[in-house]
């Protein structure tokens, strides 16, 4: 009996008054999760991220008494947000705070209402189904119709000091009802110098006419895997911005899925990964233009530091028969060591007249000239690097609604640069 | 102020510069002419300390100390500025931020307090009006969409902001059209005086007319072949270089 098995039945166990449909479609999701096991480099979409010394680890899933005392101050905290927190897979709804027209359910409302969102459908993730199978935590949320809820809300999920390797796979719902605007920040923190496993699930519905702002911030700890889905669905004339920042974590692999369900949507899609040490950092990205008239930009950096390693894949799908898409990809990447290792693969899948499309990667150094442009009006060499740097990522932090949010970011970027500037 | 001695110098082991001799004192615009790969950018690019140049012999001596043992930043520190021929675009990096941090690294250097946001927004917009720049140019990016004739004024601007004592101008004049060239012209003019030095390189007499030179050198195939007073400019302008070959 595999380690994963006996946390499968552990879980069973803990929970025998679960009810039944979720049981059977826990017990499904795990069949096909061994059916497969973890991903080889042997799979087409995986090949460039080894999972072996994941897929080695035992990790224990998340219980009750895993939680600790609560902090005083809570990491990560952004002022004047709303705010849920999860300690440790834990949802502490006493220390949370909901901004007026959202409401959270419980997974089992959630999915007696839609079924559908808690399959693992055909994506040939196994991870996805793991999830399913292992789901221990999360929130789904709702966000009335008609509503601008001017707060944003931060989900802190939040990994303690750990004493012995924990895994958690928390699965988000959101859901955006029709002609609302909504900010939500899913904000992963690691504190542990102990390693642990986060496979997350997120799923996010805009409904008509509605506007999502989604920030994805992820500082797990320097020893932790975070493997990740989100998918993002838009009804008629939706409009998404998201901002995926990644700088934690020893493995970060990230499926992000976009679909138009309606007419008339428009995403972008911007992400910023720094990676130091050993990190890997991948990220595929899947748009599915099948209806008309749907926008899609995406907008990728990665700024890759001493042996550390960054995958972007994306994929530009027009659906035949679909008209009037304007799509455009692109990807960035700053390779700050000679040891730093990017693939990139854009692609652009067309089968429809009707578009406009355009795709581009471009890898590349610190360019010298502009390195001897700074140096030559007096700053010093390490803080031209900085500004060059931090000149590089500020793009992708431009559509960030919140000032509060962005400034944090920027803090995390910074800090960043001063550590990766005294270490190179 | 700068006296360069014996200097060869060059790139990839090839020697450009085969033996300049140069004395420039406080006060003096000296002007460098010469043709296309005459080596008067590699002699800016020596005095600026760019990368990859190597020097096989020869000295560069600054107020009393040899500027070819000092990094760039040290340089500028100790007020060395060139107005670059293409000056680069930054991305991302803001043209006030940037300029107020050149400029503070300077104050900090000679320990004077820096600059803040807002005194130095009012300095800036005091430098805008000399060299006819509008104030839009300050919330972009460093030289990001500028035109030509824009990054060449932005070029003059932060040399009037950081006040260097020894300016190289390189090739100020390409790019510019004559409304453009009076104004950098005029701009340089006024920022003129006893204590500062200037060696403005140009293919072209035009510039001259604007920005009279105390002395002008030409430099043929990396050696200074004559100098003289402003006059040689006309007659290079007439005779144009070949004589002198």
């Amino acid at each position: 009996m595999s380690y994963l098995d006996q946390q499968f039945d552990a879980l069973l166990k803990y929970w025998p008054d679960e009810d039944r449909a979720i049981r059977t479609l826990r017990t499904h999701a795990f069949d096909q999760f061994n059916s497969t096991g973890f991903p080889t480099k042997k799979w087409e979409e995986w090949q460039f991220t080894d999972f072996s010394k994941l897929s080695k680890k035992q990790f224990k899933l998340s219980r009750a008494n895993d939680l600790p005392s609560i902090p005083k101050s809570i990491p990560g905290l952004i002022p004047d947000l709303g705010f849920i927190l999860i300690i440790n897979g834990h949802y502490q709804p006493q220390l949370s705070s909901l901004p007026n027209g959202v409401r959270v359910s419980t997974h089992l409302e959630d999915f007696n209402a839609d079924e559908n969102i808690y399959s693992w459908g055909k994506s040939q993730n196994p991870f996805q189904a793991l999830n399913t199978a292992m789901m221990n935590s999360g929130v789904s949320i709702h966000f009335e119709p008609n509503k601008s809820i001017e707060k944003p809300l931060q989900i802190i999920y939040l990994m303690t000091e750990l004493s012995e390797p924990l895994m958690n796979h928390p699965r988000f719902h959101y859901h955006i009802g029709d002609n609302s605007q909504v900010t939500i920040l899913e904000h992963y923190i690691g504190l542990s110098s102990e390693t642990y496993f986060v496979n997350s699930v997120s799923h996010a519905t805009v409904g008509a006419n509605a506007s999502l702002h989604h920030i994805r911030i992820q500082e797990e700890s320097e020893t932790a895997s975070h493997i990740a889905s989100t998918h993002y669905q838009l009804e008629s004339d939706a409009r998404l911005i998201a901002t995926h920042f990644s700088l934690g974590g020893e493995l970060y692999r990230h499926d992000i899925h976009l679909k138009f369900n309606g007419h008339g949507g428009d995403a972008s899609l911007n992400g910023l990964c720094l990676t130091e040490n050993s990190q890997h950092h991948d990220q595929h990205v899947t748009v599915d233009h099948q209806r008309d008239g749907c926008n899609s930009h995406q907008l990728f950096k990665y700024i890759l530091g001493d042996k550390s390693s960054g995958v972007f894949n994306g994929k530009v799908i027009v659906r035949e028969n679909t008209k009037q898409t304007d799509a455009d990809q692109s990807n960035k990447n700053l390779l700050l060591s000679p040891a730093a290792l990017m693939n990139a693969n854009p692609q652009l899948e067309i089968y429809s007249e009707d578009v406009k499309c355009a795709h581009g990667s471009t890898t590349g150094q610190i360019d010298p000239e502009a390195l001897f442009y700074m140096r030559s009006r007096g700053l010093s060499q390490r803080k031209a690097t900085e500004l060059i740097i931090g000149g590089f990522a500020k793009e992708i932090l431009e559509p960030i609604p919140n000032e509060h949010i962005s400034d944090y970011i920027n803090q995390k970027i910074n800090h960043w640069l001063r550590l990766s500037q005294k270490n190179g | 102020m700068l006296t360069i001695k014996k200097l060869h110098a060059g790139v990839d082991g090839k020697e450009i510069l085969k033996g300049i001799d140069l004395t420039v004192k406080p006060g003096e615009l000296h002007a460098i002419m010469g043709r296309n790969g005459s080596g008067k950018s590699t002699l800016a690019n020596i005095i600026t300390g760019r990368d990859n140049y190597e020097v096989m012999e020869g000295s560069v001596i600054y107020n009393g100390t040899d500027l070819l043992d000092m990094s760039p930043e040290d340089r500028a520190l100790a007020g060395i500025f060139m107005s670059f021929q293409y000056p680069v675009v930054i991305p991302g990096v803001n043209n006030t931020y940037f300029l107020r941090a050149a400029l503070n690294a300077r104050l900090n250097h000679h320990g004077l307090k820096e600059m803040n946001a807002v005194d130095f927004m009012h300095l800036i917009r005091e430098k805008l009006k000399l060299v006819q720049m509008d104030e839009k140019y300050l919330t972009r990016a460093v030289n990001d969409g500028f035109s030509g004739g824009e990054k060449k004024r932005n070029e003059i601007l932060q040399m009037l902001t950081l006040e260097p004592t020894f300016s190289i101008l390189d090739e100020t004049d390409s790019g510019l059209d004559i409304d453009a060239l009076k104004i950098v012209a005029e701009g340089v003019n006024k920022f003129r005086n006893n204590e500062r030095s200037f060696l403005a390189i140009t293919h072209y007499q035009r510039l001259l007319e604007y920005m009279e030179p105390d002395f002008i050198h030409v430099l043929i195939d990396g050696k200074i072949v004559k100098s003289g007073d402003k006059t040689l400019a006309a007659e290079l302008e007439a005779k144009g270089y070949s004589w002198l070959e």
